[in-house]
């Protein structure tokens, strides 16, 4: 009955992958605050280069240093006036390196990774610039 | 909390039978990483490159268990340890890179390998993943079930009691061993095979010796007395953690305190071996319903 069972499964799973034309993210994101906080601008073109409206993306980050420890949660980016643009913040416990995670539920699935380096803000509460050209310090 | 409970089944493994490892994390790695681009670079399908991932963690643990497993408890686990670091680090210099039409896919040392697409290219979604994941985690549960009932399981056990007194008794203590690390290998590199497909991408920091020592700790908390406990310190340890959430930066220094704390309170775990005895015997002795 078992290997009845797992038969099934592999059968079912025996799909092999195909790759479609996917939609592009750029990603800029600004830190502030003393936690830090994230403001992430996201900007979706489709395979044709065309802003996609009506997306819905959630914000995520986690640590990979410190896996399954550090995970912030999740934001929904609301679509701004601009088109194809998408905004929300995450607030992180701690600088360091963190990887933001991106998904696109509509309206195709899809997932977007991106790896930035956060610094500790000054006594100032200015950010220094991080070490990935998608991020800037927020003007004061 | 299903990928972790393999890979606190696989440090679970291995101190049933005597040895702590703190190097599971490289053998999760290693199926990430192997599953990864067998998916993602080679186009096979989820269930051939969750296998393949299995295989070469589990040979991976047999070639480490084969030289140390005649060392003692605390030589091996140091060990362990090592090779996790060797694991951690090649995976940091490492750069396999294929060429697609999104652009390149594969290993790029410390930036990690990202775009392991198979779920979203065949639209499987979270919820299906998720029900898989508890399939697999069921499947390996009952197996283990199974395993302890029967003298095989229990030749385990007497060989993590006392080795020498299981070698008296015609164990072959350093091939039970061998085996259990081979098994616990190929636990460990599913429950990497199954998160690299779930979170897309891996990368070297993850597979840090924290993540190694978190494995043996849901073994430690949850209890040595049964396979449910490995599965009980997962959810402990995980529900601890989002409990602290409101320590933000401090919270893990807060998780460290109140684990060593709980440790002190039950040396042995949620679910040790008393009160399992216990739990089987309040089944055994009660007494029939009357007619």
């Amino acid at each position: 009955m078992n290997v009845r069972i797992l038969f099934l499964l592999c059968l079912s799973l025996s799909g092999f992958a195909h790759a479609e034309a996917r939609a592009k993210l750029e990603l800029q994101c600004v830190s502030f605050g003393d936690e830090p906080k994230l403001e992430c601008t996201a900007r979706i073109r489709n395979s044709k280069g065309d802003p996609v409206n009506g997306a819905k993306l959630t914000l995520n980050a986690h640590m990979p240093s410190m896996p399954m420890a550090h995970s912030v949660k999740p934001t929904i980016a609301a679509a701004t006036n601009q088109p194809g643009e998408y905004r929300g913040q995450l607030e992180l416990e701690m600088p360091g390196v963190w990887v933001i995670q991106v998904d696109m539920s509509t309206p195709t699935r899809d997932r977007f990774i991106r790896r930035l380096h956060i610094e500790p803000c000054e006594k100032d509460k200015r950010c220094p610039a991080m070490n990935t050209s998608s991020i800037k310090t927020k003007p004061e | 909390m299903g990928i972790m409970a393999l890979l606190a089944l696989s440090a679970y493994l291995l101190l049933l039978v005597g040895r702590i490892s703190f190097g599971q994390q490289a053998f999760f790695g290693i199926g990430a990483y192997v599953s990864g681009i067998a998916s993602a670079i080679a186009h096979w399908p989820l269930a051939a490159s969750l296998f393949v991932g299995m295989f070469v963690g589990a040979l991976a643990s047999c070639m480490l268990a084969l030289p140390t497993m005649h060392l003692s408890g605390l030589h091996y686990a140091v060990a362990t340890f090592a090779l996790g670091e060797m694991v951690r680090l090649g995976l940091q210099a490492w750069y396999f890179q294929h060429e697609t039409s999104e652009g390149l896919v594969g290993p790029a040392g410390v930036d990690g390998f990202g775009d392991i697409r198979w779920l979203l290219e065949n639209d499987v979604s979270p919820t299906q993943y998720l029900v898989l994941i508890a399939v697999v985690l069921a499947f390996v549960l009952l197996i283990f079930t199974w395993l302890e009932r029967r003298k095989l399981g229990v030749a385990l056990r007497m060989t993590g009691h006392d080795d020498v007194l299981a070698a008296t008794q015609g164990l072959p203590v350093t091939r039970l061993r061998i085996a259990a690390a081979t098994t616990a290998g190929a636990l460990a590199a599913l429950g990497g095979g199954l998160y690299a497909h779930r979170a897309t991408y891996i990368e070297p920091a993850l597979f840090d010796p924290m993540l190694g020592v978190h494995a043996v700790g849901y073994a430690l908390i949850g209890g040595l007395g049964t396979c449910l406990g490995p599965l009980l310190g997962v959810a402990f340890d995980l529900g601890l953690l989002e409990a602290t959430r409101v320590f933000a930066g401090w919270r893990m220094v807060v998780f460290g305190l109140l684990v060593a704390l709980f440790l002190r309170w039950r040396p042995r775990g949620l679910l040790d071996e008393a009160l399992v005895h216990r739990i089987t015997q309040a089944f055994r002795s009660r007494p029939e319903p009357s007619r």
